[in-house]
């Protein structure tokens, strides 16, 4: 174990650091999180230090001891990642960080000591820049990385333990340090084991029988004799290209210039990192400070130079470089795993025939610059609702999911659905032979026209479960005039038998 | 031809009208290999039905190229693009200012509404900015772009042209109905109004050819038979039998 050092930094109040951060307002009021257990809500972190109040008591009686308890839900994933930022950012000491949820980080500091003046201040270092962040940390340094977070978690903040001492130092911490399950906690209780080393003069066979393998899990991590692994934290990758310019650059050409020279790192990049780009933005940083951005999306990942500067090539003309462009970076927002698709299967883009890339970056030009769609038959009988806009790029059944009930919109023989639905319908003067027949005569564009064959009527009820009582039935015919001109003509029933029927035309059909 | 009659009597006349024959004809085809891109030579043609085809060089409206169609009424020129779009057998697009076209209504022609791609385009340069990136990608088999307003300019309509014959897509411009007759790059030019069906319930157009390069124009009344999935003329309309010649390309370039 030997030439191994860690430093163990446990954060009690790691809950209510996060909400007093992102709300600076609360700096000094008290603050707890509830969460709900069954039919109970009760406190689950609380730093309200001088009311007496502490986890798992009932809400309402918090509540009623102190009126002025600021509340919030309890957000373990919040809290989690939270944790990750803050050992992403001590990736500045040390390379090795990692978090040990759910309250503590684990710095291996073997070689890193030395660059900061000894152990000592790299630990004073450390939890003066947490406590100026806001963050309690109780911070332990020792040669086996558990018994350095029981110490720490017994709230014997600053202590460093020389290389060997730690089986001494932990010896006589209570149980409760070493984090153990509720019911094998009691056991030992129980048994009169209070203390790390009472358990620790234990013979093994008797306690693996009696509290499993998790006790001696426990207590061979906290003895450095089989030590945890925890994975240490990696930087997300970051891919970002960035370019500097001498002269201020003004003109087109040399803007699409530098967009060449930006888009062959990024995309390098995202080859090592086996990702595609799903959204890249650049930005380019003005002379007198002001910093424009563009940004395009794509439908698929994508790393290929030349389809993004396509993208690019028609927003370019946003920019406005007035005294010229300084810098301009180039960053992937979004990037996705990279599917290794073979040319020309469609198993990428849903699309039954056809070229799957040229396909994806088509629909991806047009999407920079106009609103695209399909049209998926939904499970409705009403016109309107029959069909919805579906994403160009996901899957789409060739009939919708429903395809019994929505192929046939309305129970018609096929050809009599109207191939041009009017998203407006046009109100219609018809003369009819009686109140509920079909049309004789319609007035259409102000032309009177003599209606020559009317098929219907197909009655289409409102779908109670969507509509306010107030929708009206429709009748629809289908209707053919003099010229030939075929049309998909409705009527809404109204309630009351005395009042005109409206009439409205409200499709073509072919 | 009275040579082709008589092939024994061969006269120094007849032999010298031959081969000036010949020669135009050779002329002819090098004139149409020059003016059409690479792609649209192996592009092929989508057939109508047979009488139209005959009268059509290629025998059926070519792919590669562009299309204006009048509407003479919207639901026959939409049956009959929804028609052209399923033969293109491919991925489609359907452009237009508000597109309120049915694609179910279109599957009973044979088109899959999971195949069309439906981009909203509310100015008209949008559109046929849409337009030209459509059939310039080999990912579209047929795109169709209706427009509100008048047909694009010669420049704009050259550069369709030259578009489709990049991307070897059909490309159908739709256009409101008007009499008035401009200059066009489009290969071809229909007018598309409704016949009457009287009660069958199969779609009757009337189908006319305005104009068409290397073609004669004509007019014919079909009928969409469901059954069959076949168009079958119904009739015969005298002026498309009279400009039936035996070889529609010898008589080409009149039409401009």
């Amino acid at each position: 174990m030997s030439g191994r050092r860690f430093l163990v930094l446990h954060l009690p109040r790691l809950t209510t650091d996060r909400i007093r951060q992102r709300e600076p307002e609360l700096r000094q009021a008290p603050i707890a999180t509830w969460v709900s257990v069954g039919s109970r809500r009760q406190l689950a972190a609380v730093d309200a230090p001088g009311t007496g109040l502490h986890a798992e008591q009932a809400l309402a009686d918090a509540q009623a001891m102190h009126p002025g308890l600021v509340l919030r839900p309890a957000a373990p994933a919040a809290d989690l990642a939270f944790l990750d930022r803050l050992a992403l950012w001590a990736l500045r000491f040390t390379p090795l960080a990692a978090s040990d949820p759910p309250d503590s980080l684990v710095l291996g500091i073997a070689g890193a000591s030395g660059l900061f003046g000894g152990e000592a201040a790299l630990l004073a270092r450390i939890s003066g820049s947490l406590a100026r962040g806001g963050v309690t940390a109780h911070a332990v340094i020792a040669g086996v990385a558990d018994a350095a977070a029981v110490l720490a978690r017994s709230g014997q903040h600053g202590r460093i333990v020389e290389p060997g001492g730690e089986a001494a130092a932990i010896a006589c911490l209570p149980l409760a340090t070493l984090r153990l399950p509720a019911d094998c906690r009691a056991g030992l209780h129980r048994l009169g084991l209070q203390r790390i080393g009472d358990a620790l003069r234990q013979p093994r066979a008797p306690l693996r029988r009696r509290f499993g393998q998790t006790l001696l899990d426990a207590l061979d991590a906290v003895t450095g004799d089989r030590p945890r692994s925890l994975p240490p934290v990696r930087p997300p990758p970051e891919f970002i290209a960035v370019q500097d310019f001498l002269e201020p650059i003004i003109t087109r050409p040399a803007i699409d210039h530098a967009l060449d020279h930006l888009l062959e790192p990024l995309c390098s990049a995202l080859v090592a990192a086996g990702q595609g780009a799903r959204q890249v933005t650049l930005r380019a940083f003005r002379v007198d400070g002001d910093v424009q951005e563009i940004t395009i999306g794509t439908g698929l990942p994508s790393r290929t130079p030349a389809h993004l500067r396509r993208l690019f090539a028609d927003r370019l003309g946003e920019l406005e470089p007035d005294l010229g462009f300084e810098r301009i970076t180039l960053q992937a927002d979004v990037a996705n795993a990279w599917s290794a698709a073979q040319p020309g299967m469609a198993a990428v883009i849903h699309y039954p025939r056809g070229h799957p890339q040229e396909t994806a970056e088509l629909l991806d030009r047009l999407l920079q610059r106009l609103p695209i769609w399909r049209l998926a038959a939904c499970s409705s009988h009403w016109p309107e609702r029959s069909v919805a806009r579906a994403s160009p790029f996901g899957p789409i059944a060739p009939h919708g999911p429903e395809s019994r009930l929505a192929m046939p919109v309305l129970a018609m023989p096929v050809l009599a659905i109207p191939v041009r639905l009017l998203t407006r319908p046009v109100p219609l003067t018809v003369v009819a032979a009686a109140p509920n027949g079909p049309p004789l005569r319609l007035r259409l564009g102000g032309r009177l026209c003599q209606v020559a064959w009317a098929d219907g009527p197909e009655r289409i009820e409102p779908e109670w479960w969507r509509e306010t009582p107030a929708q009206l039935g429709r009748d629809y015919y289908r209707v053919e005039l003099e010229t030939g001109v075929r049309l998909w003509v409705g009527r809404s029933r109204e309630t009351w038998p005395g009042r005109p029927a409206r009439w409205f035309l409200h499709g073509h059909l072919a | 031809m009275a040579d082709a009659e008589m092939p024994g009597a061969a006269t120094p006349e007849t032999n010298q009208a031959r081969t000036r024959q010949a020669s135009l004809a050779a002329l002819r085809a090098e004139v149409a290999r020059l003016e059409q891109g690479a792609a649209a030579r192996t592009a092929g043609v989508i057939p109508l039905c047979e009488p139209i085809d005959r009268m059509i060089p290629g025998h059926g409206l070519a792919r590669a190229a562009v299309h204006e169609v009048l509407m003479a009424d919207p639901g026959a020129a939409f049956g009959f693009c929804g028609l052209i779009l399923a033969r293109a057998a491919g991925l489609v697009a359907w452009i237009g200012a508000d597109p309120d076209v049915w694609p179910q209504g279109l599957a009973a022609f044979g088109l899959s509404p999971a195949e069309m791609v439906i981009v909203g385009a509310k100015r008209s340069r949008d559109g046929l900015w849409a337009f030209e990136e459509v059939l310039r990608s080999r990912a579209v088999s047929a795109a169709v772009l209706v427009l509100d307003g008048p047909a694009p300019d010669l420049v704009a309509a050259r550069r369709l042209q030259l578009a489709a014959e990049a991307g070897g897509g059909i490309g159908l411009l739709l256009l409101p109905d008007t009499d008035l007759v401009r200059p066009s790059a489009a290969r071809t030019r229909w007018r598309i109004g409704a016949a009457p069906a009287r009660r069958s319930g199969d779609p009757c157009w009337h189908l006319t050819l305005l104009r068409g390069s290397g073609g004669l124009p004509g007019q014919w009344t079909v009928r969409w038979d469901r059954e069959s999935r076949s168009l079958e003329p119904v009739g015969v309309d005298p002026v498309g039998k009279q400009a039936a010649p035996s070889h529609p390309a010898a008589s080409s370039g009149m039409m401009w």
